[in-house]
């Protein structure tokens, strides 16, 4: 998988939902996108990636990331 | 479903079309027999319905009546002579004489002037049999002609053979209009006329010219209209009156016209559009009409073929051989790579039937969640944005409502040449008088065709929709014209307090975004007052919309834009995405998307999978699976091994070719089911030989929710429906899949589907189309959605802010490329290339503005290299104003143009549509085709090469 398609795919995302002042709620949302639509393999890259330090995530993606849980199946 | 099979009639013909929506009946006498019939019809189509048919040539029911031919004279009691009963409306206690002396004297007559100036030549005359003048000659009781034939006459009149797919052969002409009044009224072209007068009047196209030359699209109206042989079919010239005929659906766009195949056996003699049919009522176009013939090409391939790797020879094999090859190649792939190592790809070409199947081999016997369909790159938008607001991933209405609607706002589509049967329901409206809004880069037809003209006409940069979108809403809201009873009723209170905080933001205004969209903040803002101002505004939406990084905000702010206008929930009204191919709707309603099942349902619902999980017998992955452009990424890194296609070319049509060549490069197992040897399958280790939608029963469901059967008229070339395929393919996988006849498919859809609930192929065949969702609730289908509540419950406003694209210009990209298609050719080309339509657009082009071209040294016909970061190709120049000074276009109906080697890998943030509309390019002269134009070929040399081998004698032995 490519991790930069990925990040940016993930930047994107938090760029079309981030409005409004409740940073939570939209951090909340761009997770939500990402275990709805990425398959289990993309999130666990994304995830390790932030983890790891090896990615550089726009701030509301990085927030929407470290919501998700590491998917244990489907891998 | 039953086959259908009708013996060969002329559909039936009142006379006169039925009158405006009127409950009030009235009652008349018509030769002594008292009649009750409907107010405003004339007194032609009282007695037609009364089974007294009344001679006539000038009168047809699919149009206005004009009163030239004075064949359908009666005697009405109280009236003056004879008046003509196609122009004379029926009127209360009115007593009509329709046979007498004087009344068949007088038709005598007039028929007889007729046919002093006609060709007696009826027993070789390719309408011999079908001719209206024919049948008149004999109702009249035509016995003599006492002019004689020496006088002089129109015998000698040249036949104009130029169009490929009929013929004009003037010397049969009666000059009764009707070609030229079906060309205005029902196609809104204009092409034809009437020249000269008296004796000299002629048909005439645009000015005297050819047809082929003339403003023409060979839409085939003016051949219906015809009642002579005067406009004929060719393969009607060629071939002979059909002696059956069956309803089927067209396999081209998402309008779904219905057609009767007229047939000589197995083979179409014509198609001929059906009256009946819900979606055109019995208007279609050059590519329905007339291009069929690729199904019985030379190209097409009817042998399973086999290979180990795509530098090898293909070799015919059994379909036994080639199900257990490519069963074996899945299996020993997923042993070694895992389970997610597959996947497939549903076709929007093909039935509801054929495309179900596909994703429940995936998800049934691959394993997993890796489907996905070529509605990716086209609307997955519409689908994410109206399940968000709405609450339904599909458009809100009827094509028919647009009868209702007082403005139409046009958002990048192209419904003359992409949707063209709507487009000309469309265009009777705005001549009637409905407003029309075009917001579009390039000023396509619409914006001024005859007798139609756009009130606003917003030119906007490619990439800018959501802000001109946001400005129009913004200007309604700031200016207090938004539906507030409707709001307040219907949509959720929360969303739409955050959302209106959101657009009165002046970021959002015309004047802020006026320097980024291009467009003059006036216009923006009389547009938004004229859609605010209407009792019924509908908005039209296609590609334009959806294939862009933003392509599921821009659809989005549209629901918003409907919604605060309160524009949706009735007829006239609505939001309506134009669906590019025939089936597109229902792929994506057949749950072909990775993360859901048929009806819209994410895999993860543990109540859905559980039902599908009883029904299909197997455990179902709760997570989502790869997309198209995820497979393409994982297949480049090695992570993704085998990929089964149905009917879909992604080697051609998906974007960013180096990457997509890369990755079918990278399989280890293809398998490609097709008509043709595509530029995917050249990339394939496995064929499918398909069948085309004249081989095959199943349903095809098109931009209004419209289900409409499609119907075997030849037996499968290769000898297998496609459902069958995939069928056997399970089989072979060890997964039992063993349907019969494909109504158990949509018996098994109904089951498992509540918007399918009712539907069924008993109730196909009695109402002839059925727009889901078709439940108890409602038993017959439902035409409008959303009426009284959102599917969702209350409508979901949603903030859309404005994210540019990345795909920016630069010094070194200074120009955008956008690209779209054109009337005579479909999509990829497999098919309108295989067909005469190349008479009409044999090569892609590129469209610049003289302003560009001049900066460039460019010249009209000049060979032109258009390079991005994603690659170069090169593509013949075309001069024109139609697009921007800054903006290029071009379409993707040849392979070797390669426009998809420019476009990039940049994708909607929500649904990974790729950004086709938008690529940053430069261009410059060039004298020689791009690199990849000359592998492309050299490849291609090789492949068919591959191809004729397995061909060969030698080879099959």
């Amino acid at each position: 998988m490519d991790i930069e398609k990925l990040v940016k795919m993930a930047n994107q995302i938090a760029a079309n939902c981030d409005y409004g002042a409740d940073k939570d709620k939209v951090a909340a949302v761009v997770a939500d996108h990402l275990t709805r639509f990425w398959t289990p393999a993309m999130r666990v890259a994304i995830i390790e990636g932030h983890r790891n330090q090896l990615i550089d995530l726009a701030p509301m993606a990085a927030r929407a990331v470290e919501r998700l849980e590491l998917p244990k199946s489907g891998l | 479903m039953s086959t259908a099979y009708e013996a060969y009639r002329r559909a039936t013909d009142l006379g006169t079309p039925a009158a405006a929506a009127s409950t009030r009946e009235i009652t008349l006498t018509i030769d002594g027999e008292e009649v009750t019939v409907p107010e405003g019809i004339t007194v032609l189509r009282a007695a037609a319905l009364n089974g007294v048919n009344i001679p006539r040539l000038c009168a047809t029911d699919s149009l206005e009546p004009f009163g030239s031919c004075r064949l359908c004279l009666v005697e009405i009691e109280g009236m003056k002579g004879l008046p003509a009963s196609c122009t004379t409306e029926a009127k209360q206690g009115m007593k009509v004489t329709t046979q007498n002396k004087k009344v068949a004297d007088t038709r005598r007559n007039v028929m007889e002037l007729y046919i002093s100036d006609h060709p007696l030549d009826c027993l070789t005359c390719p309408t011999n049999g079908d001719c209206e003048l024919q049948d008149m000659a004999g109702a009249v009781g035509l016995r003599e002609v006492r002019y004689g034939y020496a006088g002089e006459n129109h015998l000698d009149a040249k036949k104009d053979q130029s169009n490929p797919y009929f013929t004009f052969d003037p010397s049969k002409c009666i000059v009764c209009s009707r070609c030229v009044r079906a060309c205005e009224e029902v196609q809104g072209t204009f092409a034809l006329t009437i020249q000269g007068r008296g004796f000299e009047s002629k048909v005439s196209p645009s000015q005297n010219q050819p047809f082929l030359d003339s403003e023409c699209v060979s839409c085939g109206a003016c051949i219906q209209a015809c009642p002579t042989a005067t406009l004929t079919e060719n393969t009607l010239i060629e071939k002979g009156q059909p002696e059956h005929s069956v309803i089927t659906t067209c396999a081209y766009c998402g309008v779904g016209c219905s057609f009767r195949a007229e047939m000589k056996g197995q083979e179409v003699v014509r198609m001929m559009p059906n009256k009946d049919g819900h979606a055109n009522h019995g208007h279609s176009c050059v590519k329905g009409r007339f291009a069929f013939g690729y199904a019985t090409h030379k190209d097409r391939i009817t042998k399973p073929m086999i290979r180990e790797t795509i530098h090898e020879p293909w070799r015919e094999v059994s379909w036994d051989e080639a199900f257990t090859y490519a069963a074996n190649k899945i299996r020993s792939i997923q042993g070694k790579y895992g389970n997610g190592s597959v996947g497939g790809i549903t076709s929007s070409r093909c039935t509801n039937e054929d495309v179900y199947v596909v994703q429940k081999l995936v998800r049934a016997a691959f394993g997993n969640n890796n489907v996905d369909t070529c509605a990716r790159v086209c609307h997955s938008p519409t689908g994410f944005g109206l399940k968000a607001t709405l609450g339904e991933s599909a458009g809100t209405q009827s094509f028919d409502s647009v009868m209702k609607s007082d403005v139409v706002l046009v958002i990048g589509a192209n419904p003359t040449d992409a949707h063209p049967v709507f487009a000309s329901q469309m265009k009777r409206r705005l001549r009637e008088g409905a407003k029309l809004i075009v917001v579009d880069p390039r000023q396509i037809d619409l914006v001024r065709t005859p007798h139609v003209e756009a009130s606003y006409h917003l030119p906007l940069r490619p990439g800018t929709n959501v802000a001109i979108v946001n400005a129009l809403a913004h200007t309604i809201v700031s200016e207090g014209l938004e539906k507030t009873q409707f709001i307040e009723e219907r949509c959720d209170p929360a969303g739409y307090k955050a959302w209106r905080e959101f657009i009165l933001d002046p970021q959002n205004s015309p004047e802020h975004v006026a320097e980024e969209t291009g467009v003059d903040p006036q216009s923006v803002r009389a547009a938004a007052r004229l859609f605010a101002s209407v009792p019924n505004a509908a908005i039209y939406y296609g590609l334009g919309v959806t294939e862009h990084s933003q392509g599921s905000t821009t659809v989005v702010a549209i629901a918003n834009l409907a919604m605060c206008t309160g524009n949706i929930g009735r007829e006239g009204v609505g939001v309506n995405p134009l669906r590019g191919q025939n089936n597109v709707q229902g792929s994506c309603d057949m749950g072909s998307f990775p993360h859901e099942l048929p009806g819209y349902r994410h895999v993860s619902d543990d109540a859905t999978r559980a039902l599908f999980s009883r029904e299909w017998g197997v455990e179902l992955q709760p997570h989502p699976g790869m997309r198209i452009p995820n497979m393409f990424d994982a297949a480049v890194a090695g992570q993704f091994k085998a990929l089964y296609v149905q009917g879909e070319d992604v080697a051609q049509s998906d974007p960013d070719t180096h990457h997509v060549t890369a990755a079918l490069s990278a399989l280890e197992c293809m398998i490609v089911q097709d008509l043709f040897l595509n530029e995917t399958a050249k990339f394939a280790t496995v064929f499918f030989p398909g069948s085309s939608f004249l081989e095959k029963n199943g349903t095809f469901t098109n931009a209004e929710r419209r289900i409409s059967p499609v119907r075997k008229v030849m037996e499968p070339l290769a000898g297998l429906e496609d459902w069958e395929i995939t069928q056997r393919l399970a089989q072979a996988l060890g997964y039992p899949m063993n349907y019969s006849h494909p109504s158990e498919i949509m018996d098994e859809i109904a089951r498992l589907t509540p918007t399918f609930e009712g539907v069924s192929y008993e109730k196909l065949d009695k109402l002839g189309s059925i727009q889901w969702p078709c439940n108890a609730k409602a038993e017959n289908g439902t035409p409008t959605m959303h009426i009284g509540e959102f599917v969702r419950g209350k409508g979901l406003f949603r903030v859309t802010p404005y994210v540019p694209t990345d795909e920016v210009t630069t010094r070194m990209y200074p120009l955008l490329l956008t690209t779209g298609r054109i009337l005579s050719q479909y999509n990829v080309g497999a098919q309108t290339r295989r067909t005469a339509n190349l008479k009409w657009h044999d090569e892609d082009v590129l469209e610049i503005h003289p302003h560009d071209a001049e900066q460039r040294g460019i010249e009209e016909g000049d060979w032109v290299g258009l390079r991005s970061r994603a690659g170069e190709t090169v593509l013949r120049a075309v001069l024109t104003e139609r697009v921007q000074p800054g903006v290029v276009y071009t379409t993707f109906h040849h392979p070797e143009s390669g426009a998809n080697v420019v476009t990039t890998d940049n994708s909607d943030w929500a649904t990974n549509c790729p950004e086709y509309k938008v690529t940053a390019v430069q261009a410059h002269k060039v004298a020689k085709l791009s690199d990849w134009q000359q592998n492309f070929e050299k490849f291609t040399e090789e492949q068919i090469e591959h191809l004729n081998r397995a061909r060969s004698p030698e080879t099959v032995s």
